[in-house]
């Protein structure tokens, strides 16, 4: 065997080093950039008539994005109301109840595909039965097309974060007399709250800026979103239109869009991070 | 001064010459032919064991041998996974608890159990002792204030938790969560208490405080422990059972099994030889 000496295994190490390093630093400018970028086009654009008014036609001043905001706000909570309930219920029943069953590899497999599906494609599927069928684009469809993408996330997140509680604490609990559902409930739920309100706020933040399912399924309206069963208006769709528009003070708006969004999904991502936080203690 | 009390009569007890104590006392629980199968693998083979009211029996062995097997029989724990089952009889008072129709809540207040990490509910101190007891009794506030007191008293831990009662059960030290785990059990009155190496994930000065009160509790419930230690065993138990591969090899007084086995293996075992 032929022995290499010290000086070349320090240098491959060094050198390995580097490169993880670079790396690391590539990805956290390119976050750094893509701030940098949305907060000096968009903070130009942020105004009280800005989180107050109703867009105006290219030209006119005194428009804002009050009702787009309003829009996605309603549709990221009716999705959350559809979604969190059930992607609750189904990891309770993946980490508590089917743990073995080939019923919850299936279910288990198939919240993993959907995982994985691009969200277009959850805008297209809602619209061959929500949109199609009606005969027009509404916020229910829009709200539906979210709460598809968030269901696999809060399913998983659900089944691994009640997996992390210890089986004991179960057994203790069962070894009291305890039922089943009042060990889930008080005990084992409890015990994983933080971490299911994480994964919860995690996947809300991850679909509020979401563009492609709304695409085909809420559109967008320069209205007030009145009622859901009509187009309406969000921040996403009217990024995305008004940045493809020819129009200066629309492109100027739709950075202030984007800086919103940013700050939102941001926020909700370092909320969530917090309760993570307070958990390790 | 209720505790003091509780710790006399059975340091009394143990004062009486071994082996065997005079008036033989009740049998509490009785496995015959008892086996148990983890899937296709047999962990416990003909198990036949008696334990007595009123007193501590220990279970003793190498790891592996199937000692938290056979005492998770005793409360049908095993139940919870789909793939393990037991076969033989166990009865508890009359009736054989491994029978189909047994009702694993009823069967369950009757015998309680510890475990090897303390297992505090995400609850506050009071409202972990008061869970068993809510679950089986329509109590008014006041009552059960007075018994999560009590249950806390038998514990030994009450005078440190008194004035905290409402702060997380998780907040205390490992082993007055222990402590607190077994106030949540006894506060139920179940006959028996199971404790699975109730210890080993604690220091040594709380382990003295729980090998303390096994003492006082024996006064009102039938004890089995599981340990790994065999020096708590010869502490703390009246009989002692030493399992070896899934069986059991040797059962008998502890004074007898510590100081004069019957068995060579048992001896080799206890004297540290093997295991």
């Amino acid at each position: 065997m032929r022995g290499r000496s010290i000086a070349s295994r320090r240098r491959v190490d060094h050198s390995m080093r580097l490169a993880a390093g670079c790396a690391a630093t590539i990805g956290i400018l390119l976050l750094g950039w893509i701030l940098a970028t949305v907060v000096s086009r968009g903070v130009a654009a942020l105004s009280p008539v800005f989180f107050t008014r109703l867009p105006t036609p290219p030209g006119v001043t005194g428009g804002g994005l009050a009702n787009a905001m309003l829009g996605t706000l309603l549709m990221t909570a009716l999705a959350a109301v559809l979604a969190i309930p059930t992607g609750l219920m189904a990891g309770v029943y993946l980490a508590e109840y089917g743990r073995e069953s080939r019923f919850a590899a299936t279910v288990r497999m198939a919240a993993n595909i959907l995982m994985g599906v691009p969200s277009i494609i959850s805008g297209v599927f809602v619209y061959t039965f929500l949109v199609a069928t009606t005969g027009h684009f509404s916020g229910y469809a829009g709200a539906v097309a979210l709460a598809l993408i968030m269901l696999p996330l809060i399913v998983r997140t659900t089944e691994d974060m009640l997996l992390l509680v210890p089986s004991a604490l179960r057994e203790a609990g069962l070894a009291l007399g305890t039922p089943r559902w009042r060990v889930t409930r008080d005990i084992v739920l409890r015990s994983a709250s933080k971490g299911l309100l994480t994964g919860v706020l995690l996947a809300v933040a991850r679909v509020s800026g979401e563009t492609a399912p709304l695409l085909f399924t809420s559109l967008n309206s320069p209205y007030w979103p009145q009622r859901l069963g009509q187009p309406t208006a969000n921040l996403t769709v009217t990024i995305f239109s008004y940045a493809m528009s020819p129009f200066r003070d629309w492109q100027s708006q739709a950075w202030g869009a984007a800086l919103v969004v940013t700050l939102a999904v941001l926020a909700t991502s370092l909320v969530a991070r917090l309760f993570i936080r307070v958990k390790g203690v | 001064m209720m505790s003091t009390l509780l710790v006399e009569a059975p340091a009394r007890e143990q004062g009486l010459p071994a082996p065997a104590p005079p008036s033989s006392p009740e049998v509490k629980i009785a496995a015959r032919n008892l086996d148990f199968f983890y899937g296709e693998r047999q962990a416990l083979f003909a198990n036949s064991l008696v334990v007595y009211a009123n007193r501590v029996t220990a279970i003793i062995g190498p790891s592996g041998c199937g000692k938290s097997t056979h005492l998770r029989v005793y409360n049908r724990m095993y139940d919870l996974y789909r793939n393990q089952r037991a076969t033989g009889e166990v009865r508890l008072g009359g009736e054989n608890l491994l029978a189909p129709g047994q009702d694993l809540l009823d069967l369950r207040r009757r015998v309680g159990m510890i475990f090897q990490r303390p297992t505090p509910f995400p609850l506050s101190i009071q409202e972990n002792v008061a869970y068993g007891l809510k679950l089986y009794y329509r109590l008014r506030p006041s009552e059960l204030m007075e018994r999560v007191e009590r249950a806390l008293h038998q514990a030994a831990l009450w005078e440190e938790v008194k004035d905290k009662l409402d702060q997380p059960g998780m907040a205390l030290s490992g082993g007055q969560q222990q402590r607190l785990c077994i106030a949540r059990a006894i506060a139920v009155e179940p006959e028996v208490l199971l404790l699975d190496e109730p210890t080993s994930a604690i220091d040594p000065i709380a382990t003295a405080r729980v090998e303390e009160l096994l003492d006082t509790l024996k006064a009102s419930f039938t004890l089995v422990i599981v340990t790994h230690n065999m020096q708590q065993a010869a502490r703390v138990s009246d009989y002692t059972a030493f399992f070896f591969e899934g069986r059991i090899v040797e059962f008998g007084a502890t004074r007898q099994i510590f100081t004069n086995p019957k068995l060579k293996q048992t001896e080799d075992y206890i004297t540290g030889r093997f295991g």
